[in-house]
């Protein structure tokens, strides 16, 4: 399986929890969220772009940065 | 129009940043006026074209960017 990594500018405890919620309402997604590094790492069956645009909703600027393979 | 102003409450912000965002991504919607968002009082205080938003749509918008809206109502 493929990881997907995004950059979304989160700068505290409630933009990752924003995050979250608005990966777990858009569901069927696995998810990680490392918020020093700004980064979030998704398993999906959804596509590249409404994962982005899901990101996105946050309000918070999100860009896709590539696939990443999981150990 | 007519505008009305409104209170939601608003569950999840930490920081001044999510309050920064609300503000901005919510305060570039068409038919808000003014947006004002309290991390103290947990609330956001809305001044809204009524033509354009209702008390829901509001609290909508907030709920989908990631935060817990409650409606408390108009003044």
């Amino acid at each position: 399986p493929k990881k997907h990594e995004f950059f979304v500018d989160m700068t505290c405890e409630g933009c990752s929890n924003a995050v979250t919620r608005v990966l777990q309402r858009l569901g069927g997604v696995q998810f990680d969220i490392d918020l020093p590094n700004k980064k979030v790492y998704i398993e999906s069956e959804h596509n590249v772009d409404t994962l982005l645009e899901t990101l996105k909703k946050t309000g918070k600027s999100a860009s896709y940065l590539g696939e990443k393979s999981v150990q | 129009y007519d505008p009305l102003s409104i209170v939601i409450g608003v569950e999840g912000m930490t920081c001044h940043s999510c309050v920064q965002t609300i503000e901005q991504h919510v305060g570039k919607m068409d038919g808000i006026h003014n947006i004002k968002v309290s991390l103290e009082d947990k609330n956001a205080v809305i001044i809204y074209d009524s033509k354009l938003h209702t008390p829901a749509t509001l609290q909508e918008a907030i709920y989908d960017m990631g935060f817990d809206a409650t409606s408390a109502g108009s003044n």
